[in-house]
C-alpha cells in the first residue's frame, strides 16, 4: 500500500538514483526504537492526547517489507518522558499531608499590612482579632455577616494568616449537603489526602450527626495532640508566643445555604450546639453568613453565637477600594469623583460596580491621547463634559455583563464589512438574537408566547385552519364599557401573568403559523443553501415534542400543574415581549399582527 | 515582655473561665437546698441502695441543667470509683431509635473493653442493652443513662424510652435515668405506658435573680490575689471592677441586658464580649467596655440591613408600602413597577431606572430578606409575576429612612404622605 507522498519521493529520486523507498521516520520513534522496548511498549501505553498528537512531518511510513504497518504516532516529550524510569513514582513523590497544612500558608503578613489591604474594614478586623483573643485562650463561637463582597471570607483568611493558626475552613455551597460537609471536614483533619493510592475515598464514610460527632472527636484530639507536642518542642517563652498554638478553628463559610438544605431543621440547630455538644475548649468555631441572625428559624433553640457584623462599604470606601492597583491614580479619582456617587444610588456592591466601572473608564478616556498624564482641573471638566450624556444610558446598564467579542469575531465582522454590505444587514439582524435556536423550536416558541398572550375565544378568528391570517377587520368598540374591559384585563394581565394553555392549543397554533411561513420561506431556502425546515410538515412535527421538553428544561415554557377538570398538564410561556419580538424578527414573522392588543 | 505577659495572662484567665461553664456554676450552687446537692443526694443514694431511678432536669435554654449534671457526676466519679458507669446520649443526633441503641451499645462496648460491631441490628442491641443491665445489676454497677434534649426522644414512638424505662423494672437491674430538657411539659409528651414507668421527679433550674447574678459578675471577674499575678496589679484589677459593679451607669445596662434573658449562658456572652474588648495597654477592665459589649450583641439586623440598602431599593421598598396602604391584594413586580412609573409621573423623581435595572435591585431585596415570596417553591411562574410581601413593618421602614443618611426627601413625603 503505497502513499501518494511515498512515491512521488520515490518518483524525484528516479532522477538520480535507483528508486529505493526509504523508510520515513519520525524523530521519537527513531529514539524510541533504540530502546529496549520497542513500538510494542509505546502502543501499551498510549495515553490518548499523545497518540492523537499529528506530527510535524511525516505520514505513516511504510515498511520495508511492504507490509503496511501504521505504528502509534506519538510525541517527542512523551517518548523523552517514557524514558524515565517509572511513571508512577512521579505520583507518589508528593509529600503526605501534615499539621502545617491547616494553616493558610504564604509569607506572614502584619497587622498593618492587612489592614491596609482591607480599606474601611479596620473596625471589624481589630474586633475580631479581639474576639479570637490571644493564643490559646478559648472562645465562644462567632457568627459574621453582612452583604454580598463585602470581605467577610477573605477577611478571616487573610487575618488567620496573620495569627499564624490552624483552621479549617469548608464552604457550604462546595458541599452542598450535610454528608459532603462532614465527609471534608474529616478529610482535613485526618490529614486525609484524597489520591489514586486510596481510589480517591474520603478518610471516613460520615452520614449522620451522630457518627459526625464521634468522628469528630477523635479527630480533634488527634490534631490538638499533635499541636501541643509541636508546641512543647518550642520551649523558650518567645518562640511560643510565634508558634501556632494549641487551638484549631473550624470555619463554616455561606452559612445561610444550610437553611435551604433537605434536613435543615435539625442540622442548623445541631452545627449551632457543636460548640456545645463537642465541650472541647481547644476548638473554636466561626460562622459566616449573608444574612443575619434572625433569619435563622429552628423549632430548636440554640445559644446564639456571638455576632459580628460587617456593613456595606460607604462611598469614601468605595473611592479608596477602586484606586487600588489603578496606573494612573489622579485619573480614575477624577473620574470616580464624576460616577460613584450617581452609580451609588443603584447599587453599592463592588462587584457590580467593578464591571460596570471598566467600560466607563474607557470611554472618559476616549478624549486623551496619553493615559499617564495627570488631569489638570480644565482636562476634568472637558472629560466631565464628555462623558456627562454617557452616565444615563451606562446606569441603565449598570447590572448587564456583556460578552467581551473574541479576536476572531472581531476580524469576520471586519471582513463582513468590506464584503456585501446587502448581507450586513441580515448578519445585523441575525447578531440581535444572542443565541441559537432551531427554527422549529423558534416557531414553537412564538406559539407558546401567542398561546399565553392571547385568549382563547379569539383563536378562531386570529388563526385560519388554511393558513393566513383571517383578514376579518375587528371592530373595536369605543364606548366607555369597552375602556374598562380593556383596563381590566391590562390589569390581570400585569398581575397574573401569563396565561397557561394545554398541550392541544399549542400544536393547533402551531400549526397554523408553520404552514404560514413555509410558503416564502421556501424560497429563503434556495438562496441560503438548504438551511431551515427539512421535509416539509411532516418533518417538523415528528420533532416538536422533544424541542417542546427541551425549552421547559431551558425555561422557556413553564411546565404547570394539571387543570382539576380536564386533567392533562398545562403549560405557560415564561419569555418576555422582547424576546419574542427578537425571535419573530429573526424569522421574519409578523408577530405583532397576532398578538392581542388592548 | 514580662510586663506585658501578666496582662495578657489575665486576660487569657477571665476567657477561660467564661467559657468553662463548671467554674462558673460551682459556687452557686453550694448550698444544701441547691439543685446540685438534691441531685448528688438522689443518684448517690440511688447507687448505695442499688435501686432504680429517674428524674427530669427542667429549665430554659442556658441556665445550667448540663453543667450542673456535670459536676455532680464527676464528684460521684471520684467518690464511688467503679460503681458507676455514665451513657450519654443527645437528642439531636441520637433521636433516631435505632441510632441511639447503637450509641448506647457503643459506648457500653468502649467502657467495659467489649469488641463493637458495627453491622449489629436493632434486636442485637437492645439484647445486648438487657444484658448488660443484668450482669452491671449483679455486679452491683450503677448505669447512668443522661439523655439531652429529652423532647426530642418523645417524639415519634418512644421505643428508646420504653425499652429503657421497662429494663429498669427488674429487680436485677441498677440504673437512673436522667432526662434533661428545654420544655418545661416534657413529661407530658411521654405515652401513658413510658410515663406510668417513669417516676414523676422533677428538678427545676430558674435563671437567678439579680443578686446572684452580680456575684457571678463578681466571681469570675476577679483575678485571684496569690502568686501567679503581681500582687498589685491583681488588688488594682479587683478594685476597678469593684468600682465598676458599683457604678449607676453600669447597673442600667446591666439591668437592661438581663431584662431581655436573664439565663446565665447569656449573662456570660455578654461578660465574654466586654472582657474581649479589654485594652491590653493599660490592662484593666472599664465601663466603656461593657457599653461596648452591651451595643455590640444587642442589634437591630432589619435596620442595619436598611441602611445597606441603596437609594433605588428603598424605592421598591416605598412603592411596595404604598401598595399596601392602598389595599392592593396582589402585589408582584409588575404593579410595584407601575407605582414606581406613578411616582416618578407625578413627582419628577431624578432617579428613574429601566425595567432591568429595578429588577436586579429587587433581587437585592429578595436576598437581603426584606422581602420574600408568598408562594413556596413557585416553580409555576417567572420572578416578575410572583406576589411578594414586605418582612419588615412600617414602622421600621419610617426609622430606617430617618437614619439613612442621604435619603431622597421625596421618599419622606410619599411615606407620611399614606400614613
Amino acid at each position: 500500500m503505497m502513499r501518494s507522498k511515498t512515491s512521488s519521493v520515490a518518483d524525484y529520486m528516479d532522477k538520480e538514483q535507483t528508486p529505493k523507498i526509504t523508510r520515513r521516520t519520525t524523530r521519537s520513534l527513531a529514539s524510541a526504537t533504540t530502546l529496549d522496548n520497542p513500538v510494542t511498549e509505546v502502543t501499551n501505553f498510549g495515553p490518548p492526547s499523545a497518540a492523537n498528537h499529528p506530527m510535524v512531518e511525516g505520514d505513516p511510513e511504510v515498511d520495508k517489507e511492504g507490509t503496511p504497518q501504521i505504528p502509534r504516532r506519538t510525541t517527542r516529550s512523551f517518548a523523552s518522558a517514557f524514558n524515565s524510569d517509572n511513571i508512577a513514582t512521579k505520583v507518589t513523590s508528593i509529600d503526605p499531608p501534615t499539621i502545617n497544612d491547616l494553616l493558610v500558608g504564604g509569607d506572614p503578613i502584619s497587622l498593618d499590612d492587612l489592614i491596609s489591604a482591607f480599606p474601611g474594614r479596620r473596625s471589624q478586623i481589630v474586633e475580631l482579632m479581639r474576639l479570637l483573643g490571644p493564643l490559646n485562650s478559648p472562645t465562644l463561637p462567632l457568627f459574621v455577616y453582612g452583604g454580598p463582597s463585602t470581605g467577610k471570607t477573605s477577611i478571616i483568611l487573610q487575618l488567620f494568616r496573620h495569627l499564624n493558626r490552624p483552621l479549617v475552613y469548608s464552604s457550604c455551597s462546595t458541599c452542598y449537603n450535610q454528608r459532603i460537609l462532614f465527609e471534608s471536614i474529616l478529610n482535613s483533619l485526618f490529614l486525609h489526602r484524597k489520591s489514586a493510592a486510596n481510589g480517591y475515598s474520603n478518610a471516613k464514610r460520615c452520614d449522620r450527626p451522630s457518627d459526625f460527632v464521634n468522628f469528630l472527636r477523635d479527630a480533634l484530639a488527634n490534631v490538638i495532640n499533635n499541636l501541643k507536642s509541636n508546641s512543647e518542642k518550642l520551649t523558650s517563652n518567645k518562640m511560643a508566643a510565634r508558634g501556632t498554638g494549641n487551638m484549631i478553628y473550624l470555619v463554616f463559610d455561606n452559612f445561610h445555604l444550610v437553611r435551604e438544605w433537605d434536613k435543615s431543621s435539625t442540622i442548623v440547630p445541631f452545627l449551632f450546639n457543636l460548640y456545645d455538644l463537642l465541650n472541647m475548649p481547644e476548638v473554636g468555631l466561626i460562622f459566616i453568613s449573608s444574612t443575619s441572625p434572625d433569619t435563622y428559624y429552628a423549632n430548636m433553640g440554640y445559644v446564639e453565637p456571638v455576632p459580628v457584623f460587617f456593613p456595606d462599604y460607604t462611598e469614601v470606601d468605595l473611592h479608596q477600594i477602586f484606586l487600588r492597583n489603578q496606573a494612573n491614580q489622579k485619573l480614575y479619582s477624577s473620574f470616580l469623583d464624576v460616577v460613584l456617587r450617581p452609580f451609588c444610588r443603584v447599587t453599592r456592591q463592588v462587584d457590580e460596580l467593578f464591571t460596570a466601572f471598566k467600560s466607563l473608564f474607557e470611554k472618559y478616556c476616549e478624549p486623551l491621547s496619553d493615559h499617564s498624564v495627570a488631569p489638570s482641573e480644565d482636562m476634568k471638566r472637558r472629560l466631565f463634559s464628555h462623558l456627562k450624556p454617557h452616565i444615563g444610558s451606562y446606569l441603565n446598564e449598570i447590572f448587564k455583563i456583556s460578552s467581551l467579542p473574541s479576536l476572531e469575531v472581531e476580524i469576520h465582522k471586519e471582513t463582513k464589512r468590506k464584503g456585501n454590505p446587502k448581507k450586513l444587514e441580515r448578519s445585523e439582524e441575525i447578531e440581535e438574537l444572542e443565541f441559537h435556536m432551531s427554527t422549529c423550536a423558534k416557531y414553537l416558541l412564538i406559539s407558546a408566547f401567542l398561546a399565553s398572550r392571547n385568549p382563547v375565544t379569539l383563536d378562531d378568528s386570529l388563526f385560519d385552519p388554511t393558513g393566513g391570517l383571517n383578514n376579518r377587520k375587528r371592530k373595536r368598540k369605543t364606548s366607555a364599557k369597552a375602556q374598562e374591559q380593556k383596563q381590566s384585563a391590562e390589569e390581570e394581565l400585569v398581575t397574573k401573568g401569563p396565561g397557561t394553555f394545554p398541550l392541544e392549543r399549542l400544536l393547533a397554533i402551531f400549526q397554523c403559523i408553520v404552514s404560514v411561513a413555509e410558503d416564502p420561506s421556501d424560497e429563503e431556502e434556495q438562496r441560503n443553501g438548504g438551511l431551515g425546515i427539512e421535509g416539509g410538515k411532516g418533518g417538523l412535527m415528528s420533532d416538536v415534542l422533544l424541542q417542546l421538553s427541551s425549552l421547559c428544561n431551558a425555561n422557556f415554557i413553564i411546565k404547570g400543574g394539571s387543570c382539576p377538570i380536564e386533567g392533562s398538564t398545562r403549560y405557560r410561556s415564561a419569555i418576555s415581549e422582547g424576546l419574542a419580538l427578537k425571535v419573530a424578527r429573526s424569522l421574519k414573522f409578523p408577530l405583532s399582527k397576532y398578538l392581542y392588543r388592548r | 515582655m514580662g510586663r506585658e505577659s501578666h496582662k495578657m495572662k489575665a486576660l487569657s484567665l477571665l476567657r477561660s473561665r467564661i467559657c468553662d461553664p463548671k467554674f462558673v456554676f460551682k459556687p452557686l450552687h453550694d448550698s444544701p437546698d441547691s439543685n446540685y446537692s438534691k441531685l448528688k443526694f438522689m443518684i448517690s443514694s440511688s447507687i448505695t441502695e442499688a435501686c432504680n431511678n429517674s428524674i427530669l432536669l427542667l429549665g430554659p435554654r442556658g441556665s445550667g441543667k448540663s453543667a450542673v449534671l456535670e459536676l455532680v457526676v464527676g464528684d460521684l466519679l471520684v467518690e464511688y470509683p467503679d460503681m458507676i458507669s455514665v451513657i450519654k446520649l443527645s437528642g439531636l443526633l441520637h433521636s433516631d431509635d435505632n441510632c441511639a441503641l447503637k450509641e448506647v451499645a457503643r459506648q457500653l462496648c468502649m467502657e467495659h473493653q467489649l469488641q463493637f460491631s458495627k453491622a449489629a441490628s436493632f434486636d442485637d442491641n437492645s439484647q445486648f442493652m438487657v444484658a448488660m443491665l443484668k450482669e452491671c445489676g449483679l455486679a452491683h454497677k450503677t448505669i447512668v443513662f443522661i439523655l439531652d434534649e429529652f423532647d426530642q426522644f418523645a417524639q415519634g414512638k418512644q421505643r428508646l424510652l420504653y425499652s429503657l424505662l421497662d429494663a429498669m423494672q427488674s429487680i436485677t437491674s441498677q440504673a437512673v435515668v436522667i432526662g434533661i430538657s428545654c420544655r418545661l411539659d416534657a413529661d407530658q409528651l411521654l405515652e401513658k405506658r413510658v410515663r406510668s414507668r417513669f417516676s414523676h421527679r422533677k428538678l427545676l433550674f430558674l435563671p437567678p435573680s439579680t443578686e446572684d447574678s452580680k456575684r457571678i459578675l463578681e466571681q469570675v471577674l476577679s483575678l485571684p490575689v496569690d502568686s501567679s499575678f503581681p500582687h498589685d496589679y491583681a488588688v488594682e484589677f479587683n478594685r476597678k471592677v469593684q468600682d465598676i459593679l458599683e457604678d449607676r451607669r453600669f447597673k442600667e445596662t446591666f439591668n437592661k441586658y438581663l431584662n431581655l434573658d436573664s439565663s446565665i449562658k447569656h449573662l456570660l456572652r455578654f461578660l465574654f464580649c466586654a472582657v474581649s474588648c479589654m485594652d491590653l495597654q493599660t490592662g484593666f477592665l472599664t465601663y466603656e467596655n461593657f457599653e461596648t459589649a452591651f451595643s455590640s450583641i444587642l442589634r437591630q439586623p432589619k435596620l442595619e440591613c436598611l441602611k445597606n440598602c441603596s437609594i433605588l431599593e428603598l424605592y421598591i421598598l416605598v412603592c411596595m408600602k404604598r401598595l399596601e396602604v392602598k389595599e392592593q391584594t396582589l402585589c408582584n413586580f409588575n404593579s410595584i413597577m407601575k407605582e414606581y412609573k406613578n411616582v416618578h409621573d407625578s413627582f419628577q423623581t431624578s432617579d428613574y431606572y429601566a425595567r432591568n435595572v429595578c429588577l436586579r435591585a429587587f433581587e437585592h431585596l429578595i436576598n437581603r430578606e426584606l422581602i420574600c415570596f408568598t408562594d413556596s417553591r413557585g416553580y409555576g411562574s417567572s420572578v416578575e409575576f410572583r406576589p411578594v410581601k414586605l418582612l419588615i413593618s412600617s414602622a421600621e421602614l419610617h426609622q430606617g429612612l430617618k437614619a439613612y443618611h442621604s435619603c431622597p426627601a421625596i421618599l419622606h413625603k410619599l411615606m407620611d404622605r399614606e400614613g
